[in-house]
């Protein structure tokens, strides 16, 4: 059975829709991307799965259940969210930081044991950020900071592990660490893991399956081998682009527009 | 192996616990009427019935038990209190810029307190008027926030609107009071102070602002998670409305509590909470019970302060917010990029 599955979910904050009739479903084990310019829901879409916005219209379900009527508790110990990378106000460390995944099963009166924080500190550990554990994450760099509120993630020790936008504000090496972290993980721990990401290239890299959203409705979606060609990220992004294999079983994407930058021969 | 510098916390403790202790003698011992340590100890053996010390020394016995040790008390409770719910309310706006006084908590408890004073009301009755008030003050300054841009400079704005609503009202309340009894009352009252705090005061408020010191310790590592903001926190699993609207009755009924008995007294909750951050961290964890501690000894040394000021005594909120003002406009100059930014 598909372990998430979105059926023909519609959302509006106003009048306008911003969600209409999205319907997919993706499988354990594997990474899922979503892709879609700017504005076309993929933010939203992600927030109506993880229940913080409630649809007008369709169903989550995880194993078969919907979410709709789960405390905010329960669904924290099926979905974990990464957010996008802000700066935080108040400066916890990572140990801090990660622990609080188990909030939800400590309940309100509770203060960590020492045994929560040795767990917390093996989740760090384990992404190989161990010598991170007392660091402000102030003062970390964004893939740092990105790699710890993954590990908080993990931490809450989730089915479904939805992730917006890991990659923005990242630098060209942080990106492909992070998005290989994520890949490890899922394999790993069996997770259903879908993600945000602008790139196609890293989508194609990635991704086993893809949803592609546009003006809130699902352009493609399916296997990548399948859906991914350059007719419908043409479509889906209003630009004309050319697909190329590379070395190594990669494919890349590039818009077939002029560059003016420098050329190589 | 809990990431947060053992030692160097438990140093800050150390610390500020013994500072603490040394604050509270040299305060039982100043004042009008000075009681050096051997009459101290000898009243305090007595009082345990070692000795008959209070037939001989009966107003030394009368300044330490009835007026000296409930104001020391009350003024430690107080800038507890007052320290705590600026660390609450930092937390669940997740904004180090607020305080009591900025969210208008303060101002809408003087008012709710101020109209129950006009009124002739009970001391009770005065509590829970300047309760409401503040409830009411917090709950409109939020609402403004959250429709607003729901930054943390809309919140702050509207927290001055409220303020500033709230302060009319106060002035309307003075302007209506009996020039010769009620408003020299409510004027010294608004101004901040613990001269002439009773026993009575200590139970009845004191009592309030213990149990609120005492549910906010138990529900410190809860901030957290708060702290990260909303969405983070739902996503976490918290049932974030619940859980503020339960920090919010806290903080409201520690300020109105502190407000009814002593007046306005500001800045204490906005600048202990960034100097107890930057002593020991973020992590609530800590946070809470240091900043209840460093709180109590600041408006301790303050409120001594206040009554050995050569000249007679002045009401401690104008010595508060001397030292507060400035000490928060240099935090802001070289704000600790440590403990929070934003």
């Amino acid at each position: 059975m598909k372990t998430l599955s979105i059926e023909n979910i519609g959302f509006n904050y106003t009048d306008r829709p911003i969600l209409s009739e999205v319907s997919f479903s993706t499988e354990s084990g594997s990474v899922c991307g979503l892709l879609g310019p700017n504005g076309s829901g993929k933010t939203t879409l992600l927030k109506c799965i993880n229940g913080f916005l409630k649809p007008r219209a369709g169903q989550v379900y995880i194993d078969g259940k919907s979410i709709t009527n789960l405390s905010r508790k329960t669904i924290a110990g099926l979905i974990a969210m990464v957010p996008q990378l802000s700066t935080p106000v108040f400066s916890f460390t990572a140990l801090q930081m990660v622990v609080m995944g188990r909030v939800a099963r400590l309940g309100a009166f509770a203060v960590p044991s020492r045994r929560h924080y040795r767990d917390a500190a093996a989740v760090l550990e384990e992404l190989g950020i161990g010598h991170l554990s007392s660091c402000g994450v102030n003062e970390m760099s964004g893939g740092e900071r990105q790699m710890v509120l993954l590990a908080r993630a993990l931490f809450q020790n989730p089915k479904i592990l939805l992730l917006d936008e890991p990659t923005a504000h990242l630098d060209f090496k942080n990106q492909y660490m992070v998005l290989d972290t994520v890949a490890a993980v899922t394999r790993k721990k069996n997770l259903t893991t879908l993600v945000t990401l602008h790139d196609p290239n890293l989508a194609a890299r990635y991704c086993s399956q893809m949803v592609m959203l546009k003006q809130g409705r699902v352009h493609r979606s399916g296997i990548t081998t399948e859906v991914f060609d350059s007719h419908a990220l043409e479509s889906m992004y209003g630009i004309k682009v050319s697909i190329e294999n590379g070395c190594r079983g990669n494919c890349y994407v590039m818009p077939s527009t002029e560059g003016c930058g420098v050329t190589w021969h | 192996m809990d990431g947060s510098g053992i030692s160097r916390n438990r140093g800050a403790f150390l610390l500020v616990s013994f500072a603490m202790v040394a604050s509270f003698f040299l305060a039982v011992s100043t004042g009008k009427y000075p009681i050096d340590i051997k009459t101290l100890i000898h009243l305090i053996a007595s009082r345990f019935g070692l000795g008959g010390g209070d037939l001989l020394l009966p107003q030394a016995a009368l300044v330490l038990w009835s007026v000296r040790l409930p104001r020391i008390l009350m003024a430690v409770m107080t800038g507890a209190a007052l320290s705590m719910a600026g660390v609450l309310l930092q937390g669940i706006f997740k904004n180090p810029l607020v305080s009591p006084t900025i969210m208008g908590v303060t101002s809408g408890a003087s008012f709710g307190a101020g109209l129950a004073l006009l009124l002739g009301a009970s001391a009770i009755v005065v509590e829970a008027s300047a309760f409401i008030g503040g409830l009411v003050a917090v709950f409109i300054a939020y609402q403004i926030g959250k429709r607003g841009a729901n930054s943390v400079t809309t919140l702050i704005l509207a927290g001055v609107i409220v303020t500033a609503v709230s302060r009319s009202g106060l002035s309307y309340i003075k302007c209506k009071a009996d020039p010769l009894g009620q408003l020299p009352a409510i004027v010294y009252w608004t101004m901040g102070s613990f001269n002439g705090i009773t026993l009575d005061d200590l139970l009845r408020s004191g009592g309030l602002i213990l149990a609120g010191l005492l549910m906010s310790y138990f529900l410190r590592w809860g901030l957290n998670p708060m702290a990260l903001g909303e969405e983070e926190a739902m996503s976490l699993g918290v049932n974030v409305n619940r859980q503020r609207a339960i920090y919010i009755i806290i903080a409201t009924m520690m300020v109105a509590a502190a407000t009814a008995s002593c007046g306005e007294i500001g800045w204490v909750g906005l600048i202990i909470p960034h100097m107890a951050r930057m002593l020991v961290g973020a992590d609530h964890k800590n946070l809470v019970p240091f900043s209840a501690l460093l709180g109590g000894l600041f408006m301790l040394c303050m409120d001594t302060l206040a009554r050995a000021l050569p000249g007679g005594e002045v009401p401690v909120g104008i010595l508060t917010a001397l030292v507060g003002a400035p000490c928060f406009g240099f935090l802001l100059i070289r704000r600790s990029r440590k403990a929070w930014s934003g």
